[in-house]
This record gives structure tokens, C-alpha cells and sequence, in this order.
């Protein structure tokens, strides 16, 4: 997977690392049991220092998405949170709550939205 | 650990009663890298210096590995490798030449990363010194410093005038060097994304002082800048609020920064001087660098 680093966001980066290795795991560009880049290979690859790449590592296996299995490498965890099927449904319902914020303040009612979703929808079929 | 380099209560003036630096103290361990920013004339540079042993501190001390730069020169230079910030090399002589010189200076000079470097940096060693292009020749300084590995580098302002793609290939090999050697980095630079990139820590010298010294990620996440509509408040009072780094005034607004997320900053803020209408961001390092540094604005 590839990772792109903005040095003047204002995300630090070990927090730009985490993000997206977070969002390939929830969008299943990473799966269970997938090999990590080791420190050093990613800290070369993306020039950062080895130790903002240890500290997003450090994050992501305190919350449960990788694991480091000691001599072998780093690997993503058998179940890492949010892909359970009540996960994703609240992703997509968090996604419909804004997307009803923005069409009232548009003086939009849902079945404007709705009209619009299945528009949408035809047009990318 | 022992560190590898220790400022401590380091004074300096060219100029009587004017002060370069003011009492600087900080401590680098091994394999750390160390960004070193600050405005121009602040003493970054004349910091390096005192620790190389090119001046001397007018009070305090520098010890490098445990050892005074000055009275004991050769082991600490050993041991160190370091590229100035006007390095001149000598313009007759080949890359080839300079190297073969600092082989002969230097017993422990690695030949497989002497080469290794001539290649990733595609320089002909038959070249003469005097034709290389700005970058070419920091990188030639570069290969010099840190062929005899050393133990901590200390580079000034290593990417002055390099065009981006050259400033990315030094990062490169600077953390190429600290993967495979440990090498410890002090580096001065004003390139923010740079020291985002390679700086673990962060050193903010401002009028002899050391202003801000922390981990670079907690920068972007525990400081924040808060603005708000300048009232018959005084610069002194706000910068007595517990918390704030600094005040200035700009276009009618004061601006502090502010230690903490912006919902404790804010709070911080009102509890000291009443509700106000307070703006208040988490900013990437170039915004608070100059939010530190600059001055204010009528």
C-alpha cells in the first residue's frame, strides 16, 4: 500500500501514518495477517525518522489493528476493530448524518436526498 | 545512557552585554535526532560551533561523549563528523583526492560506504571539486563527514540553498545513516517540513534562549494558537496566563499560543481574562514557528 506524507499539514506525521493504515484496514486494502513494512523499510520509503514510524506502529498495536510478532515482523491483528458488520453499517450511518446536515442547511427534505441517492446511483451504474 | 552531546548554561556574546546565547542547557542520547530552528543571528550556528571546539563558551560547558571539545579535540573529532554551514572544500582537487584525504585522517573511513554514497549520489570521483554543482558539493561534504562513521553528526543547516529534490536525497541519506548506524543528528534548519520529517525533538532558539524543546509530534498536537480581538489588554498580562508560550499583536488581534489541545487552551484563556470570543487551531510547525518568533503587526 502506499502512504503519502504532508509535512506542512497540520496532522503530525505519525498521525498521517496511523490514518492510513488504519483506513486500508477498514477498507480492506489490508487484511488479517497482512505483512507490515518494518520500521526502517517504511521510515526509508516515506523519509521519516524510524522513530515517528515506531510511534504510529506503537498506536495502531495499542488499538488493536497490528500486531508485532517478536523476530517475524509486523502483521495486521486476526480481528482488528471496525470491520464487524455493525461497524461498517455505523460508518455509513455517521456518512447519512452528514450528508442530512448539509441538504437541510440547504433547505433540502429527504426525499430530495433520497431522489438524489438513487440518481446517484444510476449514474454510476 | 550517557549522552552524546551536553550544552550546559552555555553563554556566548560577540558584542559585550549582548548575549548570543543566554544559558543554554540541553542533553542529546545516542541515536537521537535533534532539529536545531531558530531566526537567522539567533546563535544556532555559534552553537555548533562551541560544540565542535571552533569557540569557546564564556560560561557553562559543552561535553561531547563525555569529553571537553576543546581540551581533548582529537578524540571528540573522531568520533564526529560535521558539515558546516559555509563549508569550503578545496576546489583543485578531485572527489577522488578529498576522500583519499580523509581516509588518511581518519583509520576507522568505510570504503563500502564511501562507494555506496558515490553511487546513490552519482558523483565521478575523477571530478574536480571546483566544478561540482551547490548541491554536489554538499553532498561531497556530506560523504566526508560520515564515511568514518561517526557517532553523532552534526550538520549546519545542511539544505541551504539546495532545490527540493537535492534536500530530499540528503534527508534520505542522513536517515539511511541513523537506521543503519545509530547515528545520532543534530541538524539547524529553517526548512519546517525537514525538521518535521527527520527531527524526533525539536530546539526553538530565540534571543539566547532555548524557547521550545520537545518532541516534534507533540508540537502539532499539544500547542495550539488562539486569536482573538486585541481589547486594552497588555502583551505582559497574557503572557502570565499559565500556559502561554507568547503573546503578539497582530492586525488588531492577539495571537498566543498556548500549551494544550484548543478546549483547554480556550478555558485557560477566559478563566484569566473573562469570555472572549476565542478562535483557537492546532498548527503545523512553519505557522508556529513564526507565531514564536515573529513580531508583531500594527
Amino acid at each position: 500500500m502506499h502512504i503519502a506524507i504532508n509535512a506542512s499539514a497540520d496532522l503530525p506525521i505519525y498521525r498521517q501514518i496511523m490514518r492510513q493504515i488504519e483506513e486500508a484496514i477498514l477498507g480492506g486494502r489490508l487484511n488479517p495477517g497482512d505483512r507490515l513494512k518494518s520500521h526502517r523499510e517504511l521510515s526509508e520509503e516515506l523519509v521519516v525518522a524510524p522513530l515517528t514510524v515506531k510511534k504510529s506502529y506503537d498506536e495502531l498495536e495499542a488499538l488493536g489493528y497490528i500486531e508485532t510478532q517478536r523476530g517475524r515482523g509486523t502483521f495486521v491483528c486476526a480481528e482488528p476493530p471496525g470491520r464487524s458488520k455493525s461497524d461498517k453499517r455505523r460508518r455509513v450511518e455517521d456518512a447519512a448524518r452528514a450528508m442530512l446536515a448539509q441538504a437541510e442547511s440547504a433547505g433540502m427534505g429527504i426525499e430530495e436526498v433520497v431522489e438524489i441517492l438513487r440518481q446517484v446511483n444510476a449514474g454510476q451504474k | 545512557m550517557n549522552p552524546v552531546l551536553e550544552f550546559s548554561n552555555v553563554t556566548r556574546s560577540y558584542k559585550r552585554g549582548v548575549p548570543v546565547l543566554d544559558g543554554i542547557s540541553f542533553a542529546m542520547q545516542p541515536g537521537e535526532v535533534l532539529g536545531l530552528i531558530g531566526r537567522n543571528g539567533t546563535g544556532k550556528t555559534t552553537l555548533i560551533r562551541i560544540a565542535m571546539g571552533m569557540l569557546y563558551p564564556q560560561s557553562g560547558s559543552v561535553r561531547v561523549f563525555g569529553l571537553s571539545p576543546t581540551d581533548e579535540p582529537i578524540a571528540v573529532k573522531k568520533r564526529i563528523g560535521y558539515v558546516a554551514e559555509d563549508q569550503t572544500l578545496p576546489s583543485g582537487s578531485t572527489i577522488a583526492e578529498l576522500a583519499a584525504f580523509h581516509k588518511y585522517l581518519f583509520p576507522k573511513w568505510d570504503h563500502t560506504l564511501e562507494h555506496a554514497l558515490l553511487e546513490r549520489f552519482a558523483l565521478d570521483p575523477n571530478k574536480k571539486v571546483g566544478k561540482l554543482s551547490k548541491g554536489q558539493a554538499r553532498e561531497v561534504a556530506l560523504l566526508c563527514a560520515v564515511c568514518h562513521r561517526p557517532e553523532l553528526l552534526i550538520l549546519d543547516e545542511p539544505a541551504g540553498g539546495l532545490d527540493p529534490a537535492a534536500r530530499r536525497e540528503f534527508l534520505e541519506t542522513s536517515i539511511q545513516l541513523l537506521n543503519r548506524e545509530g547515528t545520532a543528528i543534530l541538524f539547524s534548519s529553517h526548512h519546517m517540513g525537514d525538521v518535521e520529517r527527520i527531527g524526533g525533538r525539536v530546539v526553538l532558539l530565540d534571543e539566547g534562549k532555548i524557547r521550545l524543546d520537545r518532541d516534534v509530534a507533540s508540537v502539532g498536537e499539544d500547542i495550539c494558537v488562539a486569536v482573538f480581538p486585541v481589547g486594552n489588554e497588555v502583551q505582559a498580562k497574557l503572557e502570565g496566563i499559565p500556559g502561554c508560550l507568547r503573546a503578539r499583536a497582530v492586525f488588531g488581534m492577539w495571537h498566543l499560543v498556548m500549551e494544550g489541545n484548543p478546549d483547554e487552551a480556550t478555558t485557560c484563556i477566559t478563566s484569566a481574562i473573562g469570555p472572549r470570543e476565542v478562535q483557537c487551531v492546532r498548527m503545523p510547525l512553519e505557522e508556529l514557528f513564526i507565531e514564536m518568533v515573529g513580531g508583531g503587526r500594527a
